[in-house]
């Protein structure tokens, strides 16, 4: 029970699918501010972002690492500049580098019992994300940028296996010290998810609050 | 408790199922055909096909009292198939939208049913006698996105509506010369068409898959895609909800869900099962299963490991354990839930189907 009733030239071929008939409609989400939508989120200067940073890190000198994850992950700069983004992101980070392997687990349980800890562990995903993003743009950066576009002979290997891209943005081309946080932001990954689940990855896919 | 009652229909995605009020039929959405099974002894037996859309058929319900049935398409259009005695008599529903139309429902009364459309808008369909053909008024403000799921109020005036624009609504859709004057009741008292009684989003914002009302609909629960289920109690027309729960899981993301009784939801979705959520105003949280897994002579996985299976398996497979089943009945996402057998608010019995092609009634 098709609209059209009688095919003609016009209908057959397909060339009126690729009008945008959105952009015509004054109701449409094209011409319309989708983040409107949403209740707005405080806004965060780089200024409040570094007080944070410090305060974080006396709590990390002062030996109390759990009162420092949670100072981080409470404060999440939703709304400002990308400067206190990266600023809060770095704080985050140095956080979880403090931390040790065996009180992974066990201070991620005590966080996520507590009122408000299950937030606080969707928020410490965004972040793991974000890190796991930044960390490898940096250390591709320049190098494989130009990789990926034209492969030189340098970045080929003999065998086609597929891995050869992965392999040319490892410790090698990136240096150690994002390895190394790659491997700590790995790590604390799979703990999260074993403490708050798969919904906790659908949460940071779905929320609209970005880091 | 008894063992589920499962039908596999066939390797399909199964959209949306209704039965009858006598569970004897079962109307079940499949690509752009309803099927409708009759019981045959204990299964589900082809017995008939209503072709009418030319596109999926994205969402199907069978009126108990009237046995009509309306199906929905992304075709945009709405049918509402009639039992003759010649058969089902199909009428064509003008909706007069431009986008497919995603999920249709019955009012309690039967008098008007509502689509949902991509087209940022609830139909709300009635018959007009005079002219012999159903109208429909539109549903328009404040929609911003795709309708994905509604669900009817009690009353019969009261929709509420969950959109991929994140936000669950609760509208008005009394119809003058339809619908008698609603009660006045938490939602609100003078409610002409398009009223919006109730407009809720959960902290993360994520799409919503399913609404319902409490069976006295004065509480409305939606499911979001961020995983979670949002109870929300409203106090009084024009104020602040009384209280809105929201529970984060663990899990994946709920697609459907229904009250049972005013303190248990039971929700389902992507991990294949039915999960029951416990509480009132003051809080709630997920209470278990309904599915018991660890019930005997469930699949192969648990069956006696020998060591020639073993070997066997490890020369086929190149595994020792065969893990290619779930562990749950439905070996797909669930698309919908519905109570199947109530006692007066409590539901005893609930169906389900899935993306697997299995219809499976559960005793709760």
């Amino acid at each position: 029970m098709s609209i059209i009733q009688q095919h003609t030239q016009a209908t057959l071929s397909d060339a009126w699918r690729t009008i945008n008939i959105d952009a015509l409609d004054p109701d449409s989400s094209v011409n319309f501010d989708v983040s409107s939508l949403s209740t707005p989120q405080p806004e965060i200067s780089e200024a409040d972002a570094r007080q944070i940073a410090a305060q974080v890190r006396q709590l990390i000198r002062g030996g109390d690492p759990e009162g420092a994850l949670r100072g981080a992950l409470e404060n999440p700069v939703y709304n400002g500049p990308e400067l206190a983004k990266d600023t809060h992101l770095q704080t985050v980070i140095e956080v979880l580098q403090s931390i040790k392997a065996s009180e992974m687990t066990p201070m991620l349980q005590r966080i996520y019992g507590t009122p408000g800890g299950p937030e606080c562990l969707d928020v410490l995903m965004k972040y793991l994300y974000k890190g796991m993003a930044s960390t490898s743009g940096s250390s591709h950066g320049g190098a494989s940028s130009s990789a990926r576009g034209t492969p030189t002979p340098r970045n080929m290997t003999p065998q086609a296996t597929g891995f050869s891209q992965i392999g040319a943005g490892r410790p090698g081309a990136g240096g150690e010290s994002t390895g190394g946080a790659m491997s700590v932001l790995l790590s604390w990954h799979e703990k999260v998810v074993d403490v708050a689940g798969l919904g906790c990855i659908g949460r940071v896919m779905t929320d609209f609050r970005r880091v | 408790m008894s063992a589920p009652e499962v039908h596999h229909l066939f390797h399909n995605p199964i959209a949306d199922h209704s039965f009858s009020a006598d569970r004897k039929t079962l109307a079940i959405a499949r690509d752009t055909t309803v099927e409708l099974y009759g019981k045959v002894g204990n299964a589900f037996k082809l017995k008939d096909e209503l072709k009418g859309h030319d596109k999926t058929v994205t969402s199907i319900d069978i009126a108990p009292n009237s046995g009509r049935i309306v199906s929905c398409s992304q075709d945009r259009n709405a049918i509402v198939w009639e039992p003759t005695d010649q058969g089902y008599k199909p009428t064509l529903v003008l909706l007069r939208i431009n986008r497919a139309a995603t999920f249709v429902r019955w009012s309690p009364n039967e008098t008007k049913f509502a689509v949902g459309s991509g087209d940022r808008l609830i139909a709300i369909c009635y018959f007009e006698e005079e002219n012999d053909w159903w109208v429909s008024k539109h549903l328009k403000k404040p929609i911003r996105s795709t309708i994905t799921t509604v669900a009817w109020h009690p009353n019969s005036v009261l929709l509420a509506a969950g959109s991929t624009d994140a936000h669950a609504r609760v509208f008005s859709s009394f119809i003058k010369g339809v619908d008698a004057r609603p009660d006045p009741s938490a939602w609100g008292e003078r409610l002409p068409f398009n009223t919006i009684c109730g407009e809720y989003l959960n902290n993360s914002a994520g799409w919503v898959h399913s609404v319902a009302f409490s069976p006295s609909g004065d509480a409305l629960a939606f499911a979001a895609h961020d995983s979670s289920i949002t109870v929300v109690y409203p106090s009084a027309p024009e104020q602040p909800p009384r209280a809105v729960v929201t529970i984060n899981t663990q899990l994946l993301p709920f697609m459907s869900l229904i009250w049972n009784g005013e303190a248990e939801i039971i929700a389902a979705g992507y991990d294949c099962e039915a999960f029951k959520f416990k509480g009132n105003e003051g809080g709630w949280q997920l209470s278990g299963t309904v599915e018991q897994k660890s019930r005997p002579g469930m699949g192969g996985d648990q069956r006696e490991e020998s060591a020639l299976n073993m070997f066997k398996q490890m020369d086929l497979k190149g595994k020792v354990k065969d893990d290619t089943q779930l562990k749950t009945v439905h070996q797909n996402t669930i698309t919908m839930i519905r109570p199947y057998q109530t006692n007066g608010d409590a539901v005893t019995k609930f169906s389900s189907s899935g993306v697997d092609g299995r219809i499976v009634v559960w005793t709760v």
